[in-house]
């Protein structure tokens, strides 16, 4: 079989090991982008990995006035936790502290009702902070809350979607130099961004810690993925090719398949545009040997 | 295929309860069928036959033409489909309705749309007392749906109603919205007195700014409320008059009943 390569990079073929997850989308809108842009960054902060956030989350994406329920600058926040009940856990934390919070923000579900699974509680929690003054008003099928604060009302849904999901898309990028692969991660981030039904819960999108399942510490639910570290090469089963002095990953959660395919695609792309003269030297994708997830997405189907 | 449709014939003898005449009970009648389908009057039942000429066929389109409100309860337990009645629609339109369209090209009697649940109920004339309220006894009135009236509506509009929708582009008498306990009503012309008597919960929109509040009702200030800019999207797709009533912005904001709960709303466009 021939190797696969784009602009004379390598693919190695591989695949990335995806999980199910839960999701769930949240529309944010505030009076100026600017507050849109404040409460996004609070509620989708400490949200990096399950592993000790408790969910994922990002930014799906931002939306133009005419685009939101009450026709005023938004986001999309996309959501993703390990189990249902986990998922109602952050997403009342978050919006409670970080949307309810924020001046002039509103809070609105962002999956459509025909694809909800089920519902988590949103405002029918939130309300509670109203102390009996909060009213609720069921407009065109879909019920609100108005909770009295400071510089008016916060405005939440009383409820929003949840669907299944897939967390744990992945590529990494092996480049000559971390320079190298930090360019090349931020073509790849830049050209993810504008695919609908993902984030990229990592800070900037990108990581340089990628994990292996388990440690030699009993502690640890994960730990270094030493077979990626360049300075480990000569001590552990590196599987990094030679020349290779950085890597970094890029992981993907995303609402269906399909999306994470089409972000993994465009992704690795950009990552590969400027060719092996840029310092990118291979692509691979992490897995467990597929141990961990169903979700497995082979570098040679995203891109054929 | 034509609506089926009914066309009163002359007055009958006494008030005729019309609620058999919708889409889901006449559905798969044969023209016989419909015509031996027997109405209640005062103290005895009239074949349908008798009392309207009967046409068409698409039973999920129902047309009752040429009402001079001896009927009563027409539309009543609506559950889907379309009934549109051509005339005066006499009292209790529309009572208990789930589900459907009920169009009224006319007026409309006492107690309209009372014990609603779902559905939309247009009348494009005036309507009587007690639009959108309950039947005497019932705790609440209306519970759900929408109910639009072009003209005006008498006394105790709204009273006691629970959830829902209620549209009044013309004036309103006394007591609208007495006795509230959720839902949203919204008045484009002038308001009677005592608006709001007893509402515990519940919202009301009105235009007229000479309007006279209970003493009862005390002043919260002036706001321009995102909730009711998302209320006022969806009142906008009644029709010309709400759409310009949907560009006001700031709305004076009055809390009562004090008498009771006092948690209702009353928003007086500025």
């Amino acid at each position: 079989m021939s190797e696969l390569a784009i602009e004379g990079i390598t693919i190695e073929d591989t695949f990335a090991e995806a999980f199910g997850m839960r999701a769930t989308r949240l529309i944010v809108t505030a009076a100026s982008r600017a507050w849109v842009r404040h409460a996004a960054s609070s509620v989708t902060g400490f949200a990096t990995s399950v592993i000790a956030c408790g969910c994922e989350a990002g930014v799906e994406r931002e939306l133009a006035p005419r685009e939101t329920p009450d026709g005023r600058p938004g986001v999309s926040i996309l959501i993703f936790a390990m189990s249902a009940k986990e998922l109602q856990k952050q997403i009342e934390r978050r919006a409670g502290q970080c949307v309810l919070t924020c001046p002039t923000t509103a809070a609105y579900g962002g999956i459509p009702a025909e694809a909800a699974r089920e519902w988590l509680a949103l405002g029918s929690r939130l309300r509670y902070f109203g102390d009996g003054y909060q009213i609720s008003k069921l407009i065109d099928g879909t019920r609100y809350w108005r909770i009295p604060v400071m510089d008016g009302e916060f405005v939440c849904e009383e409820k929003v979607g949840l669907v299944k999901s897939i967390g744990g898309g992945n590529f990494l990028i092996l480049a000559r130099d971390p320079p190298a692969a930090l360019a090349a991660a931020e073509r790849a981030v830049a050209a993810m961004r504008r695919v609908h039904g993902i984030i990229l819960p990592f800070p900037g999108g990108v990581v340089r810690s990628g994990s292996k399942v388990g440690s030699k510490y009993k502690a640890l639910l994960a730990s270094t993925n030493d077979a990626y570290c360049p300075t480990l090469v000569g001590l552990t089963r590196s599987k990094l090719p030679r020349d290779v002095g950085a890597v970094l990953e890029i992981v993907i959660d995303g609402l269906d398949a399909d999306s994470i395919r089409l972000g993994m695609r465009d992704g690795i792309q950009a990552a590969c545009a400027r060719g092996r003269e840029a310092g990118v030297l291979a692509i691979s994708a992490g897995n467990y040997g597929g141990k961990l997830g169903p979700h497995h997405f082979h570098l040679k189907e995203v891109l054929a | 295929m034509k609506p089926l449709t009914f066309r009163l014939k002359s007055r009958p003898p006494c008030r005729i309860d019309a609620s058999p005449l919708v889409p889901a009970a006449l559905a798969g009648k044969s023209r016989d069928e419909l015509a031996r389908l027997r109405l209640l009057g005062w103290n005895e039942s009239y074949p349908a036959g008798e009392l309207f000429a009967i046409s068409g066929e698409d039973s999920t389109q129902v047309v009752l033409e040429g009402l001079d409100g001896s009927l009563v309860r027409v539309g009543a337990g609506l559950d889907g489909g379309e009934l549109t009645v051509v005339g005066h629609a006499g009292d209790y339109t529309g009572e208990s309705m789930r589900r459907g369209t009920l169009v009224i090209r006319g007026s409309a009697g006492d107690y309209l749309g009372a014990g609603m649940r779902g559905g939309t109920l247009t009348v494009s004339g005036n309507v009587g007392t007690f639009a959108g309220s309950g039947r005497g006894g019932e705790l609440y009135g209306m519970a759900g749906g929408c109910i639009v009236v072009r003209g005006s509506a008498g006394d105790r509009a709204g009273d006691r109603m629970r959830r829902g929708l209620l549209l009044i582009e013309g004036n309103v008498g006394s007591y609208c919205a007495a006795r509230m306990v959720a839902g949203s009503a919204v008045v484009l012309g002038s308001v009677g007195t005592h608006p709001g008597y007893l509402m515990r919960r519940g919202t009301l929109l009105l235009a007229d700014r000479e309007v006279e509040l209970l003493p009862t009702f005390n002043d919260n200030g002036r706001h321009r409320l995102l909730a009711v800019r998302l209320l006022l999207a969806s009142v906008a797709q009644h029709g010309s008059g709400f759409r310009r009533f949907a560009r006001c912005v700031e709305f004076a904001r009055w809390l009562g009943d004090l008498g009771c709960e006092g948690m209702g709303e009353v928003l007086i466009a500025q």
